[in-house]
C-alpha cells in the first residue's frame, strides 16, 4: 500500500481560496479597527465574495476533476457555489445593521460566515465522501459558533448548544453511513462508487443498505426532515436573526447539494429502495412542518417550521428524480433562498433591540406604518405560499410537475394540499400587517442602504424568477445533467 | 388571427394595472386624484374593449384578436391571448362592471383609498386575463392573481365583524380547488407530450388530443375532468361547495360584492364551457346527471334559503347560488339553446346581481345596516328614483319578459326541456321561488308605511349613484328586447364546442386510447392512477425537434 | 484471525451505546462524551474495513475524523462555558427556554 499525493491544482479551487483568504484577512484587519467601527469588514467580505464569484466564472463550461477526482468542477457544483456566494452576500447585507443594533458587531462574525460559506462550497464540489465530510464540518462548526454569537443571551447559548449536540450527533450517523458505504464498495470516491454500482455489482449487499440508511438519517438531521427535525425550530428561534436567515437558506441548500450528489448520482441504482423511504419522509416533513407552523406566534419559529415544510417539497422532487425533478430542486433552492432571506430582512428591519418585536401580533398595522417593507414582506409570504407570479410558485409548479411526470400523483396531491394549508399561516402575516389596527407605539425602525439593497435584490429576484424563469430553468437543467450521466 | 394587427387584448388587460402603477406614485392623501386615475384607466379599458364586438367576426369559431409570444420555451409556455364568442361578452362585462365598481366606491371608501384602488385595478387585470388566456400556464397565473387582491378587498375594507374569517375562507376554498386543477393541467400536459412529443400548455393544442376514457369512474379523462370540476365548481359555486360565497359576498365592500358576483363567479362557469366540455367530451357526458342534479339542488336550495334570510346582502348572495345553478343546468343540457342561454345568463347574472349589490350598497351607505327588519318599510315614498331602479333590477333578476333575465332563462329552460322535462320542471320551480323572494324583499322594504324615523330624512340617489346603475339598466333592456347581436356572436363558438362534445374522441386529431405508440400509453396509464417508481426519461427540455 | 464481523459488531455496540447515551443522559458533558463514543465506533469500523479491503483510505479518514472531532470538542466546550456563565447548569433539562 503506497500513498501517492494527488497533483495540486489550485486553479480548481480559486473561489474557495479567495473566500478563505478574505476570512483570514478579516481576522487580521479586525485587530486594527476600533470596537465600534467594524462596518469596513462587511465591505471587505462582500468584496471577497464578489471576487470569488468572478473567479468561478471561467470554470464554467469545461467540466473536470481535480485533486485525484475528489473535487468536481461541473455545472452542478458551480451552480451551487454561485448560490452560496449569493446567500452569503445577502446575509452580510442584512447583518451589519442588525449586529450594531444588538451590539454584537465583531469581526469574527464575518470571518465565521465566510468559513461557513467555504464549507458549503466544498460540500457542493466534493466528489469524495471525505471532502464532503470536511466541508460539512467546516460549515457546521462555524455555524455552532455563529448560533451562539450573542454570548450574553441565554437563548442564543441554548440555540448553539442544541445545534452543536444534534449536529455532532448527526455527523456521527453520517460518518457511520460513509463507513458502511466504504465497506460495501471499497472506496469513498463518489465517481468510483457510481461506477462500481453501475457495473452490475450485487445491489443486495446489506452494508450498502445500512450505509444508505444511515446517510439518509444523517442528512435528514442536517436538512431537518421529519422525524429528524426537532432541533430546527429551537435553533432557528434562538440564533441571531441574521444567522437564522443564513442557516435556513444556506445550510439547507448545501446539505441538499451533497445529498443529491450522493443519492442521484452515486446511489442511483438503488433508487427504488431509497425513494420509497424518501416518499414517506417527504409526506411527513411537508405535513408536520405546515401543520405545526400554524400554531406558531414567533415569526422566526414560524419561518423555521415553514423551512421544514419546504424541505419536504424538495424531497418530493428528489423522489420524482430525473432531469425535471433534479433541475426543479436547483430552481427551488434558489427561489427558496431569495424569499427566505428577503423575509428575514424584513424581520430584522422591524425587530427591536434585544430580539424584540418578533411575535405575530407585533406586526399589526405594519402595512400602513411602514408600507414598503410590508409590501416586500407580503410578496415574500405569497411567494412562500406559492401564489403566482412569484418565484415560490414557479418552484412548486416545477416540483409538482416533476412528481406528476414521474407518476407520483399521490405525492403531488399531498404536496399541493399541503401548500394550501401553508397559505393559512403565511396569510396570517399579511392579515396582521394589513387588516389589524396598529398596537401601541413601538420604537422607530432603523434602515440602512445595505439592508435596503438586500430587500430590493430579494424582491426583484422573487418576481423575476416568477415571471421570466426560462433562462434559470435552462441553467438548472444544464447543471443537473452531469449528475444524471 | 388578429384582424386589428394590434395587441388590443393586452391593451384592455393591462390598462388597469397601468393605472394601478400610476396610483402607486400618487400621494396617499390625494383621494380625489386617485379615484380619478382609477376611473380614467378602468373606463379606458372599457372603451377600448368596446371595439371588440365591432371587429368580431361572428362567422368563425376560431380565436380572434390573437396574440402569441414565446414565454418559457423550455416548458412550452407561451403568452397566448385570444377570445371567441364565449369569452367576448364576459370580457365586456368585466370592463364595464369594473368601471362601475370604481364609481360606486367613490364615497363609500374613505380609508386607505390608495391601496383600495390599486387592488381593484389589479383585480380587473387578473379577471380579464382569465377570460382571454389560451395558455394553461398563463390562465393559471391570472386565475390565482385574482385571489390576492380580492382577499385584500374583503379583508381590509370588508364589514369589520367577520371580514377576516370571510377573506381567509374565500382564499382557502378557491386555492384548494385551483391547486387540484393545476395537477389536472399537468396531467394532460404530460399526457399530450407523451403522445405527440410536443410539450405545450397551449389550450388549443391540448384540445386536439383525445384523453383516454372508459366508463369506469377513475379513468384518466374522468379524473382530470374531476380535478377541473373541483376548481370550477368551487368558483361557481355549485351546491356542496358554496359555503364560502355567502360569507365573502356579505362581508365584502359593495364593489367587492359586485365584482365577486358579477365576474368572479363567471370564471367558474367559463372554465367549464371553455375547458371541461371541449377537452373532455366523454367525461362531460358521463357526468351530465351528476352535474344536473347538483345544479337543480343549487337552484331550489338557494332559493329556499333566500326566503328565510333576514340580511339583505346575504339574501342576494344566496340568490346567486340559485342563479348559477341555472347557468350550469343550461350548460349541461349540452345543446345549442342550453349553452347559449347559459352563456347569456352568465352576462345577465353579472349585470343583475351586480346591480342588486349596488342597490344594497346604496342603502347600506345611508343606513349602515343590511338587516331587512332594521331598514324598515316604505322607502319608495322617500326615495322614488331608488325604488324605480330597484324595481327594474329586481324584475330583471326574476326574469320578466322584456328584460335580459328572461331571454337567458328561457333559452336554458328550452335547452333543458329538450333533454328531460323533469329537469325543466324543477328549474321552473326555482324561477317561481325566485320571484317570491325577490318580490317579498321589495315589498318589505319599498312598500308599506314609512315608519322608521331614520328613514324620514333619507336622500334619494345623487347623479353619481344614478350613473352607476343606468348603464346596467340600459343593458337590461337591450339584451331583453334585442338579444340577437349578443346571441349571433356566440352562436358559432357555442356550436363549435358542442360539435367537439358530440364527436368526442373521433373528432380529435391525436387519438388517445389506442394510440400508435402503445408503449408510451401503457407506461403512462397505470402510473397516473397509482404511484409507481417513476420513469422519467424525456423531460420536456430534451425533446427532439 | 479475527473476522470482520467481530469488529463491526463491536463498532455497532459502541455506536449504539453512544446513541443511547445521547438520548438518555441529562448532563451536557456526558452527552458530549457519548457523541465522541459514536465517532470512535465509526473510526473502528473504518479501520476494520480498511484492513479487510486492503486500502489505506479508511485509515486516513480516521485521522480526519479525529481532527474534526477535536475541533468540535473545542467549540463545544466553549459553548458550554458560555452557557454556564449565563446559567449555572449543565443539565439539558434545565436548558429549556424554548421547548424542544
Amino acid at each position: 500500500m503506497e500513498i501517492t499525493l494527488p497533483p495540486v491544482d489550485l486553479g480548481a479551487i480559486t473561489p474557495e481560496l479567495i473566500v478563505t483568504g478574505t476570512a483570514l484577512v478579516i481576522l487580521l484587519v479586525d485587530l486594527f479597527l476600533p470596537r465600534d467601527r467594524k462596518t469596513p469588514l462587511a465591505y471587505l467580505s462582500l468584496l471577497g465574495l464578489v471576487l470569488a464569484f468572478a473567479a468561478s466564472l471561467p470554470l464554467w463550461g469545461r467540466a473536470r476533476y481535480a485533486f485525484k477526482e475528489s473535487i468536481s468542477l461541473d455545472p452542478f457544483s458551480l451552480f451551487f457555489s454561485s448560490l452560496f456566494l449569493l446567500i452569503a452576500a445577502l446575509t452580510i447585507l442584512i447583518s451589519t445593521n442588525y449586529l450594531e443594533r444588538e451590539e454584537i458587531h465583531r469581526g469574527e462574525y464575518y470571518a465565521l460566515l465566510l468559513f461557513a460559506t467555504l464549507g458549503m462550497m466544498l460540500l457542493a464540489k466534493g466528489m469524495d465522501l471525505v471532502v464532503l465530510f470536511l466541508g460539512l464540518e467546516t460549515l457546521s462548526i462555524s455555524l455552532y459558533t455563529l448560533a451562539g454569537f450573542m454570548r450574553a443571551r441565554l437563548r442564543s447559548n441554548e440555540s448553539a448548544l442544541k445545534y452543536l449536540l444534534l449536529g455532532a450527533f448527526a455527523s456521527g450517523f453520517l460518518l457511520y453511513g460513509i463507513a458502511f458505504l466504504y465497506g460495501a464498495t471499497g472506496t469513498t470516491n463518489l465517481k468510483k462508487v457510481a461506477v462500481f454500482l453501475g457495473k452490475g455489482a450485487p445491489l443486495s449487499d446489506p452494508f450498502l443498505f445500512i450505509g444508505a440508511g444511515l446517510l439518509i438519517v444523517g442528512f435528514g438531521f442536517k436538512v431537518a426532515t421529519v422525524p429528524f427535525h426537532m432541533w430546527a425550530p429551537d435553533v432557528y428561534e434562538g440564533a441571531p436573526t441574521s444567522v437564522t436567515a443564513f442557516m435556513i437558506a444556506g445550510t439547507k441548500a448545501a446539505a441538499f447539494s451533497a445529498f443529491l450528489r450522493i443519492f442521484l448520482y452515486s446511489l442511483a441504482p438503488l433508487k427504488p429502495n431509497w425513494s420509497a423511504v424518501l416518499w414517506v419522509l417527504a409526506v411527513l416533513t411537508m405535513t408536520l412542518g405546515n401543520v405545526v407552523a400554524i400554531a406558531q406566534q414567533n415569526i422566526k419559529r414560524m419561518l423555521a417550521y415553514s423551512s421544514i415544510a419546504h424541505a419536504g417539497y424538495i424531497l418530493v422532487a428528489v423522489v420524482a428524480g430525473g432531469e425535471l425533478g433534479g433541475s426543479s430542486i436547483l430552481f427551488y433552492l434558489l427561489a427558496y433562498a431569495l424569499m427566505n432571506l428577503g423575509a428575514f430582512a424584513v424581520v430584522i428591519l422591524l425587530g427591536q433591540k434585544g430580539e424584540e418585536n418578533l411575535n405575530l401580533p407585533d406586526y399589526a398595522g405594519v402595512g400602513y406604518r411602514h408600507p414598503l417593507p410590508a409590501l416586500a414582506m407580503a410578496i415574500f409570504m405569497f411567494s412562500l405560499a406559492g401564489i403566482p407570479p412569484t418565484a415560490g410558485f414557479m418552484g412548486k409548479f416545477y416540483v409538482f410537475s416533476a412528481a406528476v411526470k414521474a407518476g407520483y400523483i399521490g405525492l403531488a396531491i399531498i404536496g399541493v394540499l399541503n401548500s394550501v394549508v401553508s397559505v393559512f399561516f403565511y396569510l396570517r402575516v399579511t392579515v396582521m400587517m394589513y387588516m389589524r389596527e396598529p398596537r401601541a407605539e413601538v420604537g422607530p425602525i432603523y434602515t440602512s442602504p445595505a439592508l435596503a439593497a438586500a430587500l430590493v435584490i430579494a424582491v426583484w429576484g422573487t418576481l423575476q424568477l416568477g415571471l421570466f424563469p426560462g433562462r434559470l430553468l435552462e441553467l438548472a437543467l444544464r447543471s443537473i445533467r452531469p449528475l444524471l450521466g | 388571427m388578429n384582424v386589428l394587427n394590434f395587441p388590443i387584448l393586452s391593451l384592455v388587460t393591462y390598462l388597469p394595472i397601468l393605472g394601478a402603477i400610476v396610483i402607486l406614485f400618487l400621494s396617499k392623501e390625494r383621494h380625489e386624484a386617485i379615484r380619478w386615475v382609477a376611473m380614467v384607466f378602468s373606463t379606458a379599458s372599457f372603451v377600448v374593449s368596446l371595439w371588440l364586438p365591432f371587429y368580431f367576426d361572428s362567422t368563425t369559431a376560431e380565436m380572434q384578436f390573437v396574440e402569441k409570444l414565446p414565454w418559457i420555451q423550455y416548458l412550452g409556455v407561451s403568452y397566448f391571448m385570444g377570445i371567441d364568442g364565449i369569452s367576448l361578452w364576459l370580457v365586456l362585462l368585466t370592463t364595464m362592471l369594473c368601471a362601475i365598481s370604481v364609481l360606486c366606491s367613490w364615497e363609500a371608501i374613505t380609508e386607505r383609498v390608495k391601496e383600495y384602488h390599486v387592488f381593484l385595478l389589479i383585480l380587473e387585470t387578473g379577471m380579464l386575463g382569465v377570460f382571454m388566456a389560451l395558455d394553461f400556464f398563463l390562465f393559471y397565473i391570472f386565475w390565482e392573481v385574482v385571489l390576492v387582491p380580492m382577499y385584500f378587498l374583503i379583508g381590509v375594507w370588508g364589514h369589520p365583524a367577520r371580514k377576516l374569517y370571510a377573506a381567509i375562507k374565500f382564499f382557502l376554498f378557491t386555492l384548494f380547488g385551483s391547486v387540484i386543477m393545476l395537477l389536472g393541467i399537468l396531467a394532460i400536459y404530460f399526457y399530450h407530450g407523451g403522445q405527440t412529443g410536443v410539450y405545450t400548455f397551449d389550450v388549443l393544442e391540448l384540445m386536439k388530443t383525445a384523453y383516454p376514457y372508459s366508463s369506469a369512474l377513475l379513468s384518466f379523462q374522468n379524473l382530470v375532468w374531476l380535478a377541473f370540476f373541483l376548481s370550477f365548481a368551487i368558483k361557481v359555486p355549485m351546491f356542496p361547495f358554496h359555503t364560502w360565497l355567502p360569507d365573502a359576498h356579505t362581508e365584502a365592500p359593495t364593489a367587492g360584492s359586485v365584482i365577486l358576483a358579477g365576474i368572479l363567479l363567471k370564471m367558474g362557469t367559463y372554465g367549464f364551457v371553455r375547458f371541461n366540455l371541449p377537452m373532455f367530451p366523454e367525461s362531460s357526458k358521463h357526468f351530465v346527471t351528476f352535474m344536473v342534479t347538483l345544479s337543480i339542488i343549487a337552484i331550489i336550495y338557494g332559493a329556499m334559503v333566500c326566503l328565510v334570510q333576514r340580511d339583505m346582502k346575504r339574501l342576494i348572495a344566496f340568490s346567486s347560488v340559485s342563479h348559477m345553478g341555472f347557468v350550469m343546468l343550461g350548460m349541461f343540457a349540452l345543446n345549442a339553446q342550453g349553452v347559449q342561454g347559459s352563456i347569456l345568463q352568465m352576462v345577465n347574472h353579472g349585470l343583475s346581481t351586480g346591480a342588486l349589490f349596488l342597490i344594497v350598497g346604496l342603502i347600506y351607505d345611508r343606513r349602515h345596516t343590511r338587516m331587512i327588519a332594521e331598514i324598515g318599510s316604505g322607502l319608495s315614498k322617500q326615495m322614488p328614483v331608488y325604488a324605480t331602479l330597484f324595481a327594474i333590477v329586481m324584475l330583471s333578476s326574476i326574469g320578466l319578459p322584456g328584460l335580459n333575465g328572461f331571454i337567458g332563462e328561457f333559452l336554458i329552460l328550452v335547452g333543458a326541456f329538450k333533454v328531460n322535462y323533469i329537469w325543466a320542471s324543477f328549474a321552473v320551480t326555482g324561477i317561481i321561488l325566485g320571484a317570491a323572494y325577490m318580490l317579498w324583499l321589495f315589498q318589505r322594504t319599498m312598500f308599506g308605511p314609512l315608519e322608521k324615523p331614520e328613514n324620514m330624512k333619507l336622500l334619494d340617489l345623487n347623479a353619481r349613484e344614478i350613473a352607476t346603475l343606468v348603464p346596467i339598466v340600459i343593458m337590461f333592456f337591450w339584451i331583453g328586447l334585442y338579444p340577437s347581436p349578443f346571441l349571433k356572436r356566440m352562436e358559432v363558438s357555442v356550436n363549435h364546442v358542442l360539435e367537439q362534445v358530440e364527436k368526442g374522441q373521433a373528432g380529435k386529431v391525436n387519438p388517445g386510447t389506442k394510440a400508435a405508440s402503445v408503449g408510451a400509453t401503457e407506461r403512462h396509464l397505470p402510473s397516473i392512477i397509482q404511484p409507481t417508481s417513476g420513469t422519467s426519461e424525456g423531460a420536456p427540455g430534451v425533446r427532439e425537434r | 484471525m479475527v473476522p470482520l464481523s467481530a469488529y463491526l459488531i463491536l463498532s455497532a455496540f459502541l455506536f449504539a451505546t453512544g446513541v443511547v447515551g445521547v438520548a438518555t443522559r441529562r448532563n451536557v458533558l456526558i452527552i458530549f462524551m457519548s457523541i465522541e463514543l459514536m465517532l470512535n465506533a465509526v473510526n473502528l469500523a473504518f479501520v476494520a474495513f480498511s484492513r479487510f479491503l486492503h486500502s489505506m483510505d479508511g485509515q486516513i479518514i480516521v485521522l480526519f475524523v479525529m481532527t474534526v472531532a477535536a475541533a468540535e470538542v473545542a467549540v463545544g466546550l466553549a459553548i458550554i462555558i458560555a452557557l454556564f456563565r449565563n446559567k449555572e447548569t449543565v443539565d439539558v433539562a434545565e436548558i429549556n427556554l424554548m421547548k424542544w
